[in-house]
């Protein structure tokens, strides 16, 4: 019989504002457990909101076995911590800094009403066996995310933003500002040829239902039999990195508590297929390789999931990558997702025009429309080596207008 | 239970607790893919000085007292916060309503019970010698929710609700492209969840002959049929929210638009909202202890309601009703829908069909946003061909200026359905809510 032990808190405080004014002030203190009982192949877990002794713990996790829930595999060893904060704010710094940045947008763009929240989170998250291992991340980024409508505008919003910093700059802020509202009334014509700068989270989605291993092995994936295949881009390179500096309270280690090599795992090299993914219990029920990652679950066993995709950076600026074109940035947009043909539409109600340098203005209300192969293979046009605008990675591709 | 909590003077304040239990069960591919049960217990104290609100969450009631005095020391005393308007506008209540009793709450079923209705449906519904389907997965769950809110003005009121829901996905996979369907249902008790299997089999038909049949479309305006689950969602998103105070407050050029008494719509169209309907978006009191209500948006096209939390019904003039609700105890309320609808009119369904020579007809819905231009992104449609309802059709978005839409319903049907499957999101918090509406047609939709 063996022991686990995971423990996740979360440490938050939040200033709101609405219309250039501080409304409230809040702080929220989160903590979870799962203690976990591994005997003869199954294990028995318990799932806690709060504190809870470890003895009590253990307890209900044994009672738990009753349910019989697989584990047969060997539990993970190792120690690691790795510790991601910089500058972790007190609530008064915190307060002062969002003072500063709401001063600003007032004084220079009035026109605006903006419901803003800054949000100062510390994160500590531990797994512990009894076998030895003891895997601990922490991480701290002040989150910063918004809505925004012009005075005249009819609509409720008119777009959105969210970043997050480590070392909270208020120079980031005033920029973000800058290139959202600085030409926000000079209205533009669309481009002949549309060039979306996006932030790539959802578009990279489809690679998470596509490439897992169940869906692989049993024929319900659109890659399934294309292992090995030269699909897209010799520009798109695919990656689960638990390196990424871009990703926010995330652990290296996975829900089976393993620890890829580098902290990474490619699946798509210049556009070539490299393989699908799974955990321990779907690697084991297909007969297919385990490669990991494996969701982190507190309340049940894990399974194939928990991805930090990243597509590799291509060295080059925006304004480097457009080479004398223009893109078109969606502050406000809703899209149908990718059906099952991998086919994609997006209504972009709000956009800006951007040259990778300067924000020219705003664009009408426009729909385009693509495939998930067209989008990272002939109209890929590379991830940016720099951050402007959303403050985050950004993808550069072609598409359609309809 | 009783609190006796020492409340600030000088401030107002609230403490709102919460106790929540879930449980859920999949079975995927013929295997249990998930299975777990938690109870969560929580509170969210607030205190208010007439300029801000101060916020602390906290999982140990034995620290609710200690919270208080926290937030107590780094808010501004104000001798005078009972005068302050939204202070005054606070209702205060006192009563205690609990809907589910030994035998309906199902904190009280066994384990062993949702497993058995779930393996129940799994072998009626998931045939496995059927080659047409590449993939199933029938789930079934459950929360019960409790709430007690007790403030500095007298109110303690304390009420439960809670809400079981069960869902078959099937995929089918034809020419290596694999689509899905499902079926999702949500009540309030566990019973009511038995006996679904034929509706289940239904969808499955629906889907299957979509993934073998459907046609691509070419994009453009239609004449569209909606069906009462497109419409229910179609009410929340282009107008529901447009409902809600909260946006409006200061904004001359939103309030200018929604002017009480304007026609907004089709006389054919009237809206609601009630909070005090037993079903997915009941909530008797909101999370200020106001009393729920039923209030009219839209009667007969015209603007004659809003959504309100007590600030906005303050700050508008107009009354408050019941809307002011929060996901949970880590978050603070804001104007929010409960049970929205659209009221059902007199037109026949094969009526609206019949007038149409080449249209869409949209059966089901995944979800959808709403603003000057709304989105709704449909799993289900079938084309209108002289009158009848044809072949089955990939849409992508259904899309349309929610000010001209609202003209362009032209029929409402009288086969109203209201549902308990949504959820809602608005600045990050998801809150449940149910829909209704019957099948409508409308005259012009961007199809995708």
């Amino acid at each position: 019989m063996h022991r686990a032990k995971d423990t996740w808190s979360q440490n938050k405080s939040t200033f709101e504002f609405d219309e250039g004014k501080l409304v409230s002030f809040g702080r929220e203190s989160n903590f979870e457990s799962s203690h976990k009982i591994y005997r003869d192949g199954i294990t028995g877990i318990y799932y806690h909101i709060g504190k809870v002794s470890d003895e009590e713990g253990y307890a209900k996790a044994r009672k738990n076995l009753e349910r019989e829930r697989p584990y047969p595999f060997e539990l993970e060893t190792g120690t690691r911590a790795r510790d991601k904060r910089e500058r972790v704010l007190t609530d008064r710094e915190l307060q002062s800094k969002a003072e500063n940045c709401i001063k600003y947008l007032n004084e220079t763009y009035p026109k605006f009403r903006c419901k803003i929240r800054f949000t100062g989170t510390e994160y500590d998250r531990r797994t512990v066996n009894d076998l030895g291992m003891d895997y601990r991340s922490q991480d701290y980024a002040v989150g910063i995310s918004g809505s925004f409508k012009h005075c005249d505008s009819k609509n409720i919003d008119d777009g959105y933003f969210e970043f997050n910093m480590r070392d909270f700059d208020e120079n980031v802020f005033r920029q973000v500002a800058d290139d959202y509202f600085g030409q926000y009334e000079v209205m533009n014509k669309i481009p002949e040829e549309v060039i979306l700068d996006v932030t790539y989270y959802g578009l990279v989605s489809f690679f998470s239902q596509h490439l897992n291993g169940e869906e692989l092995a049993r024929g319900t994936s659109l890659l399934t039999g294309k292992i090995g295949e030269k699909l897209f881009s010799d520009d798109f390179t695919l990656i689960h990195d638990a390196t990424d500096e871009e990703a926010w309270f995330n652990t290296f280690w996975d829900g089976d508590g393993c620890v890829f090599e580098n902290d990474k795992l490619v699946l798509v090299e210049n556009g070539v297929l490299k393989t699908g993914y799974a955990d321990k219990k779907t690697a084991r029920e297909y007969n297919i390789p385990h490669t990991g990652p494996a969701y982190d679950s507190f309340s049940d066993i894990p399974g194939a999931g928990g991805l930090n995709l990243r597509i590799a950076r291509s060295g080059k600026t925006v304004k480097e990558l457009l080479d004398g074109r223009l893109c078109v940035v969606p502050v406000d947009f809703t899209s149908s997702g990718f059906n099952e043909k991998g086919e994609y539409t997006m209504l972009i109600q709000n956009s800006l025009l951007f040259n990778g340098e300067k924000v020219l203005g705003r664009l009408p209300e426009f729909k385009i429309a693509s495939t998930v192969f067209d989008m990272f293979g002939k109209d890929f046009i590379g991830v940016s080596s720099d951050r402007p605008i959303y403050y985050d990675k950004q993808l550069l591709v072609r598409v359609n207008i309809v | 239970m009783d609190y006796n909590f020492i409340f600030p003077k000088d401030l107002y304040s609230e403490v709102r607790i919460e106790e929540r239990y879930r449980i859920w069960l999949t079975i995927r591919n013929g295997k249990i893919e998930n299975d777990g049960e938690y109870t969560e217990v929580g509170a969210m104290v607030r205190v208010f000085d007439g300029n801000m609100w101060y916020t602390a969450t906290t999982n140990t009631l034995e620290d609710i007292q200690s919270q208080l005095d926290s937030l107590t020391k780094i808010a501004t005393p104000d001798p005078d916060i009972y005068e302050n308007e939204v202070v005054k506008a606070f209702e205060v209540n006192q009563d205690v309503i609990m809907n589910f009793d030994k035998e309906s709450d199902i904190r009280n079923v066994p384990r062993s019970r949702w497993k058995e209705i779930l393996d129940d449906y799994v072998e009626k519904c998931s045939d496995p010698e059927d080659k047409d389907i590449t993939f199933r997965e029938c789930y079934i769950g459950g929360e019960h929710e409790k709430k007690h809110l007790i403030t500095s003005k007298g109110t303690d009121v304390a009420w439960d609700m809670q809400s079981c829901y069960f869902g078959f996905n099937y995929g089918f996979t034809v020419d290596g492209v694999t689509s899905y369907g499902n079926y999702y249902a949500v009540k309030m008790t566990l019973p009511e969840l038995i006996g679904l299997e034929e509706k289940v089999l239904e969808k499955k038909e629906l889907y299957l002959d979509y993934a073998k049949n459907a046609k691509d479309i070419d994009p453009g305006e239609y004449e569209c049929v909606l069906a009462p689950m497109v419409t229910a969602m179609f009410t929340h998103e282009s107008f529901g929210h447009k409902s809600e105070a909260d946006f409006m407050l200061t904004d001359k050029a939103l309030a200018k638009e929604w002017v009480i008494g304007k026609k907004v719509g089709s006389e054919k169209i009237s809206i609601c909202d009630d909070g005090q309907l037993l079903n997915h978006g009941y909530a008797p009191y909101d999370d200020e202890g106001t009393k729920a209500c039923k209030t009219y948006l839209m009667k007969d096209g015209v603007l004659i309601g809003r959504l309100h939390d007590s600030k906005s019904a303050v700050t508008m003039g107009e009354q408050k009703t019941g809307n002011s609700r929060a996901q949970d105890y880590h978050k603070q309320p804001i104007v929010r829908m409960t049970n929205t609808y659209m009221e059902p009119g007199t037109d026949k369904f094969e009526d609206m069909i019949a007038g149409i020579k080449d249209g869409i007809y949209v059966r089901d819905v995944s979800n959808g946003t709403g603003n000057s231009t709304f989105v709704i992104n449909p799993t289900l449609c079938f084309r209108i061909r002289d009158g009848k309802v044809c072949e089955p059709v990939r849409v992508h978005m259904l899309t349309g200026n929610v000010f001209r839409t609202l003209f362009d319903v032209d029929a409402v049907g009288d086969d109203y359905e209201l549902f308990d499957t949504y959820s809602c999101g608005k600045n990050g918090q998801g809150i449940r809510v149910s829909a209704g509406g019957p099948s409508i047609r409308v005259k012009k939709l961007s199809i995708s």
